[in-house]
């Protein structure tokens, strides 16, 4: 506002010839605050896209100009494989997160709110603890002589302990337990918007409790449940931490195999291959996310 | 009825609670077990542990490549803070007052590095840190990790800014403060809650990142999380319980400094 | 002689005045073509519905928006080029718009701070202003913990206490309920007649205009359509647009017959002089519903018709009680319809379907003979 007045009172000396200063005070007008703009985006551009768009550019560039890499990338068994991990992996994590962030967020939308709210806030400790120290929990509780190995021979269900670290078993109890409150916290937002009196309707129309819940609940909980899975699918496909270290060698994912390409063999082609089939994937899915946000009453706004 | 707990039918209800608790205790479990385990005495993480102890807080303070990997680590999450408030401050003002065209796509565009994933933004910034000889400097850390905080400085910024009713600046400026003076004296106080919580954003990302430090560290130059992960690798030590216990310490008393500040700010609002 | 000239001069000459104002958004007329002048010490209302361009013509005297043309000046000086914290005017905004992070004493002292007033002298101008708005017990609350009434005090002690010569209110009342707005309007009257400051208020609400201003400026699609006291206003509209906008009307077309008669629906009616009309021109007379009377035909017979009287047949369509008035709602045989008032005294009431005669007294009917078919619904004005 003080920019296009000063601007005007600059071009504008009596009060007859105020049409000179008209174009420039409007062109000012249009482009009002853009300059504080202009810090941030140097700064993304110079080390966020112009790096990205180098790294991308270089899995068609190296070490010849061609599609050469994306051919290797699905020709080649021991990749394809890491493509399959990560899809499956991905999946299932999906899945159970789904299956253990539903109950508690219904739970979180029923109890009385002091109950309702130390629940969230053990979802959001969870969520805002270090990752680092969550997966180190996890790797010495799953070891071979860890706590639930130990518990579950002293009660005699099993007699080995169980490999549960250092394969994708690790990986996806690792992180199905990282991606819950990335469910929960959308779909409780969802619960808690649907008006109870809908499901009394429901009842008192004559639809038993199962009935009401598979034709009512889950459908008017449905677009936080697509919000929130298709957001920790997206997020598992590109996660390296829990993988890396609860996962085995030969049992790689995507992210993990772009690291090890580059820092121990160099493969800067096929890691940028790699890279770019996980954006563009990621790309997609969002894609699809935006387009569910608008039939959703509340969004995943509190995802992050 | 399904959202009534009364009206639900006990085996039901109970049944959900039930789930419940034991899906809260698998949340808490591996938190409470690391926090437990850094006081036990037991060298192979044996647990329940057959006796407690201080002595790996001890080597853990007394060690100088832990103590270093805190300092960087902190040194990193102030400057990485102050540079996302920096960038994300007139950033938010530029998007929300601003009528330029485009605004929409700009937006996507600031929120962008939340998308993509870490693993590829850090091999990017990683490649042109090695071109540029950059890597395992305090400059590389604090680009790389403000690349990720940004988005979360702007967004909270922007929730406040737009929550704040513009025409309370422009009382200021008709009482006789220019524009300038009005924003410092009325705006930023007003929206002092999201530039706070902003602030805090920045410092957790910063502080739990390990992606980027991986990538970013040298051998003499590493922040807490890089410690832990290349120890990690090598073996358990319960010295790491150590180091995920400081590090859940300061997620857990950030988060009550940002939940007071909510309450403070709901209740003046 | 010369000396008295001048003197005479200085009085007329406005303390605001707004020439051939104009804001346009793109092709869109906001403002258009706006003059008026504000004389020093009056209470000045801009009357118009959302989007009529009320608000927009403040703002730039506040100097929020900039004119796209146009010349704003007080005492002679031009304002187009001094910034709005240089202006020098007091503002009070629709939402209260307290400095939220401040304490009442705060805001009230916050422009005197701006203005480097001297600590002791400061404070005893904010005790002053406290208590001209009765807050001397609130001064160390924060705006939130203040009702809508109390917060509103705060705002125009804040604008009041630099002394600004000219004070802009923006629908000040607009957020608080009717009992609470009419007791503020009346102490902000007394205020005025108090401080003898310059107030231009703009509102929606023809009855808060009516209650507070000496003049109102009535605003449609950018443009000032009415100006004058309330009274005026309402009782000889300048056109039919403010004959609708302001109370209820009665419209009757009709064609001229000389310059003091006209037909109606096959009827010849009285009406005032008015030059200029040709034979048979579409007239428009507008009647107040209070000004009309409704007799039965017995009545009628009773009671001859004074001279310089009209009077019409009519049926009844519906009555309705409203407590201390009437009102009939009634049909000509031609299917105009009428509104009728009257005090509810102890005459009995009408029945629906009853004969009725419509009289009213010609000099009381207004006389358009230029109008727009949307003048004449209540809803007109906005863009």
């Amino acid at each position: 506002m003080t920019t296009a007045q000063s601007s005007q009172s600059t071009h504008v000396a009596g009060a007859a010839p105020r049409a000179a200063g008209m174009a420039s005070s409007s062109t000012a007008q249009r482009w009002r605050g853009f300059s504080n703009l202009l810090p941030a985006l140097l700064f993304l551009g110079l080390f966020f896209l112009a790096p990205l768009i180098g790294l991308l550019m270089r899995g068609v560039l190296e070490p010849s100009l061609g599609l050469g890499n994306y051919e290797q990338l699905f020709a080649n068994s021991a990749y394809t494989r890491v493509l399959l991990n990560t899809f499956s992996v991905a999946g299932l994590v999906t899945v159970i997160s789904l299956l253990l962030g539903f109950p508690l967020a219904w739970a979180i939308t029923l109890v009385p709110r002091g109950w309702g709210r130390w629940l969230l806030n053990i979802v959001l400790l969870s969520m805002w603890t270090s990752l680092l120290a969550r997966t180190y929990s996890w790797l010495v509780l799953l070891q071979a002589s860890g706590v639930i190995n130990k518990t579950l021979m002293a009660m005699g269900i099993i007699d080995q302990p169980l490999e549960m670290v250092h394969n994708l078993t690790g990986v996806v109890i690792g992180m199905s337990y990282i991606m819950i409150p990335f469910i929960v916290l959308p779909l409780q937002a969802t619960m808690q918007a649907i008006d109870p009196m809908v499901l009394q309707a429901g009842a008192i129309c004559g639809a038993s409790p199962w009935r009401n819940f598979f034709r009512v609940f889950l459908p008017l909980c449905r677009p936080g449940l697509f919000s929130g899975g298709l957001m920790v699918f997206v997020m598992s496909l590109g996660y390296y931490v829990t993988p890396a270290l609860l996962g085995g060698a030969q049992n790689m994912m995507l992210p993990e195999f772009i690291i090890q390409q580059v820092q121990s063999f160099l493969n800067w082609g096929i890691a940028s291959a790699a890279a770019a089939l996980l954006i563009g994937i990621t790309l997609v899915l969002l894609y699809f996310y935006l387009k569910l946000q608008p039939e959703s009453p509340v969004g995943a706004s509190n995802a992050r | 009825m399904l959202l009534t707990p009364n009206a639900m039918g006990p085996r039901l209800r109970i049944g959900l609670y039930l789930t419940t608790g034991l899906i809260a205790l698998f949340l808490l479990l591996p938190i409470v077990f690391i926090v437990l385990l850094s006081f036990g005495s037991s060298q192979w993480l044996v647990f329940p542990p057959p006796g407690w102890t201080l002595k790996w807080y001890e080597q853990f303070f007394a060690n100088p490549e832990w103590m270093a990997s805190v300092l960087t680590s902190l040194k990193v999450a102030v400057l990485t803070t102050l540079c996302a408030v920096a960038l994300g401050l007139p950033t938010a003002f530029a998007l929300v007052r601003g009528r330029f065209p485009g605004r929409e796509l700009l937006y996507a565009l600031f929120t962008l590095p939340m998308i993509v994933p870490l693993v590829i933004i850090a091999v990017a910034v990683y490649a042109l840190f090695l071109k540029l000889g950059y890597t395992g400097t305090l400059f590389s850390f604090v680009v790389s990790h403000v690349i990720v905080a940004l988005p979360f400085t702007i967004i909270s910024i922007i929730n406040s800014l737009k929550l704040f009713d513009q025409s309370i600046e422009d009382a200021a400026v008709i009482c006789g403060a220019s524009r300038m003076q009005a924003v410092y004296k009325v705006t930023f106080p007003a929206i002092r809650p999201g530039m706070v919580a902003g602030a805090l954003f920045a410092f957790l990302v910063s502080w739990d990142e390990v992606v980027l430090s991986v990538m970013m560290a040298s051998p003499t130059l590493q922040t807490l999380p890089v410690k832990m992960w290349t120890t990690l690798r090598q073996d358990l030590t319960p010295v790491i319980a150590v180091a995920s216990t400081l590090l859940i310490g300061l997620s857990v008393l950030i988060m009550v400094i940002a939940a007071a500040l909510r309450r403070r700010n709901e209740v003046s609002a | 002689m010369s000396a008295v000239i001048k003197e005479s001069a200085q009085a007329d000459q406005p303390l605001v005045s707004l020439r051939n104002l104009n804001k346009y958004y793109g092709d869109f007329a906001a403002v258009d073509n706006i003059s008026l002048d504000i004389k020093e010490g009056e209470f000045l209302t801009f009357l118009g519905s959302s989007g009529s361009g009320k608000s927009t013509t403040l703002s730039m005297l506040a100097g929020f928006e900039t004119p796209t043309s146009g010349e704003i000046q007080v005492e002679g000086k031009s304002l187009i080029k001094v910034p709005p914290h240089k202006r020098d005017i007091g503002m009070v905004f629709q939402r209260y718009s307290l400095f939220p992070h401040l304490s009442v004493r705060d805001n009230i002292a916050f422009p005197l701070t701006l203005r480097k007033l001297q600590t002791a002298e400061r404070e005893r101008q904010v005790d002053a202003m406290l208590k001209l708005v009765q807050l001397d017990d609130f001064a160390h609350r924060r705006p939130a913990q203040l009702s809508g009434g109390q917060q509103q005090r705060v705002a125009i002690a804040r604008a009041l206490v630099y002394e600004p010569r000219i004070l802009l209110m923006d629908e000040p009342l607009g957020a608080l309920d009717k009992k609470l707005r009419e007791e503020l309007q009346d102490e902000l009257r007394h205020l005025h007649r108090r401080l003898g400051i310059t107030i231009v208020y703009v509102t929606h609400d023809q009855e808060e205009a009516m209650r507070l201003s000496q003049r109102i400026a009535i605003f449609s699609h950018g443009k000032i359509v009415g100006l004058g006291s309330g009274y005026d206003l309402y009782q000889n509209p300048p056109n039919a647009f403010v004959a609708a906008f302001l109370g209820n009307s009665n419209f009757l077309r009709v064609k001229a017959q000389g310059d003091a008669a006209a037909q109606f629906e096959s009827q010849s009616l009285a009406m005032r002089p008015t030059a200029g009309l040709q034979a048979a021109q579409d007239l428009l007379l507008m009647v107040r519903p209070e000004k009309a009377q409704a007799l039965t035909s017995q009545q009628a017979m009773q009671e001859p018709l004074a001279a310089g009287w009209n009077e019409i047949g009519a049926t009844v369509n519906e009555v309705v009680f409203l407590g201390e008035s009437l009102t009939y709602n009634v049909v000509t045989a031609g299917g105009t319809s009428l509104t009728v008032k009257a005090l509810s005294g102890n005459l009995l009431p009408l029945q629906a379907g009853a004969e009725v005669r419509v009289r009213w007294a010609a000099a009381d009917a207004c006389v358009y003979s230029e109008w727009s078919e949307s003048d004449l619904s209540k809803t007109a004005g906005a863009h």
